[in-house]
């Protein structure tokens, strides 16, 4: 679906973007996840035929993006970071609108319920939360059905319910054969959505695979646990393949003596400080 | 028709954003402002009216829906779209163009001026999309209105001077190439139409051309990268 070769780019003389390549199968979600200002939005725009002066290869559907036409678009769903209606138009009015720019479109009130938003279909956007304005925006991305969705920081700032609404839309077109391109700096909806992940870094991709391996091949899983040892409270950390190995543990396990144990698997932010050496926040 | 969509969304905003009650205003101040004027002005006065304002609107209202295209990101939106630059432009040009048009004659009819009225229409509304052109040409450009403003001083100053010169006091027939005069012409049916019509035209074509270009130009500048 998306097959980038030797892309290089910059906004300035530094270099940027720099040999960048990767692929994303039809029917995949892929995520750009790395903290602000690493390049996530800048290669979202090259993908979407905005930025066209750079070097290498960047096949879109087909179509080698610099030299897209405005047919190129009607397959395109670009949701951006923020939002882009008319403020004095309704809900309704706007979505009707950018829905007659295209060739094919699916039914607005069914959109407009998805999100939540059927009973504020008639309230001007002005009057909308940041929230509301979100689900709005991208709603819009999916109005004429396209087969590739560009989605920029699509739960960046929005409350839990909004957050959980929009995930499940985005697992929803997965499962219609949508390909999806996901921008994020949250590693849990990267965790959670992505079927792979690019680690980004000063317009770098620093790693790239499932969340699953990512999380896995690394940090293996931990147990810690914790007991009193003269009236102390010790804490003990060791991988989750050394159980048995733990002389220590079996013997609080046999004695009943252990006040707490877990097991947890290093997070994906927690891979992300390992390999690149930067937070994701 | 992508086209007619497009248009039938610019009329839609212009009415929501009140355009539409702006447009109204001016015409009843004009007609109540002309009927002010002695009989023996009146003619020179509507002509006067309809070629500096309701044909001129275009210019300053232009730079408004553009501005507010621009604060509230609909552009992005429109980048990513099949939409063409040249189908932006003329659906702009066309909204603004028909109810020039339309005020044009509210005001032209009264006033008794209306002798032909397809030359009257064609020339009002050639010239409406020729200040258009100019004002999204400048629109494209600026980011404030105080800057949209001041940029469309000159375009004013050359797009009238000539014509106030000719109306007035100045009437060879060389200056038929200027836009201006030529609107003149074509509505106050003092001979010459034909030419008239052509070097209208002609200006109209070239500024809907240069506004293209700039309209992709910032569709483009989107991306956040100078071309
Ligand atoms: N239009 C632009 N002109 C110049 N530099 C830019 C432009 N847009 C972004 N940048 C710079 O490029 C880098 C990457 O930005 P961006 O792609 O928006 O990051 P992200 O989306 O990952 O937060 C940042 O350092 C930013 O300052
Ligand atoms: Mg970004």
């Amino acid at each position: 679906m998306i097959r980038v070769n030797n892309l290089c780019f910059s906004y300035t003389k530094k270099p940027f973007i720099e040999n960048t390549n990767f692929e994303v199968e039809s029917g995949e979600i892929f995520g750009f996840l790395g903290p602000s200002g690493a390049g996530k939005s800048t290669l979202q725009k090259i993908l979407t035929g905005l930025i066209t002066s750079y070097r290498g290869s960047v096949i879109v559907n087909g179509e080698e993006v610099r030299r897209h036409d405005n047919g190129f678009y009607e397959n395109i769903g670009v949701d951006f970071e923020f939002p882009s209606l008319y403020e004095k138009l309704t809900a309704r009015e706007n979505l009707k609108f950018f829905a007659s720019l295209y060739n094919k479109h699916r039914d607005i009130d069914k959109l407009l319920l998805s999100v939540g938003l059927i009973n504020d279909a008639d309230k001007k956007v002005s009057d909308f939360s940041k929230g509301m304005k979100s689900r709005l925006n991208f709603i819009k991305a999916l109005l004429h059905d396209p087969q590739i969705l560009f989605l920029d920081e699509p739960t960046s700032g929005l409350d839990p319910s909004s957050s959980r609404v929009m995930k499940d839309i985005i697992l929803d077109e997965k499962t219609k054969g949508k390909t999806i391109i996901l921008t994020t700096h949250n590693m849990y909806d990267a965790t959670e959505l992505c079927d792979r992940v690019a680690f980004i870094v000063d317009g770098k991709i620093r790693a790239l695979d499932t969340p699953r391996s990512l999380i896995m091949g690394r940090g293996a899983s931990k147990i810690a646990y914790t007991y009193l040892d003269n009236g102390r409270e010790v804490r003990t950390e060791i991988p989750l393949c050394k159980t048995s190995e733990d002389e220590t543990l079996s013997r609080l396990l046999r004695e009943n003596r252990l006040l707490s144990i877990h097991s947890g698997e290093p997070t994906l932010n927690d891979i992300f400080v390992e390999l690149t050496g930067r937070q994701l926040q | 028709m992508r086209i007619g969509k497009l248009l039938m969304g610019d009329v839609h905003f212009q009415f929501k954003y009140g355009f539409y009650f702006i447009y109204f205003l001016f015409t009843i101040l004009y007609i109540g402002l002309l009927f002010a004027f002695p009989e023996s002005w009146r003619q020179k006065a509507a002509i006067l009216m309809i070629f500096s304002d309701p044909a001129a609107m275009g210019l300053y209202f232009m730079g408004a829906i553009v501005l507010f295209e621009k604060s509230e990101r609909v552009l992005d939106s429109i980048a990513v779209s099949p939409v063409k630059p040249l189908e932006y432009v003329l659906s702009k040009l066309c909204s603004i163009g028909i109810i020039s048009t339309v005020v044009s004659l509210a005001i032209g009819i009264p006033a008794g001026i209306v002798t032909n009225p397809i030359t009257f229409i064609l020339g009002v509304f050639l010239c409406s999309c020729m200040f258009s052109a100019v004002g999204l040409i400048i629109a494209c450009k600026t980011t404030t209105l105080n800057q949209f403003v001041l940029a469309t001083i000159p375009a004013e100053i050359l797009i009238n001077i000539p014509a106030i010169i000719w109306l007035f006091w100045y009437k060879e027939s060389w200056l038929l190439i200027h836009p201006g005069v030529s609107m003149i012409v074509l509505c106050a049916q003092s001979g010459g139409a034909f030419p008239a019509l052509i070097f209208l035209f002609l200006w109209t074509a070239l500024f809907v051309f240069i506004a293209c270009g700039a309209v992709n130009k910032m569709l483009k500048s989107v991306g956040g990268v100078k071309l």
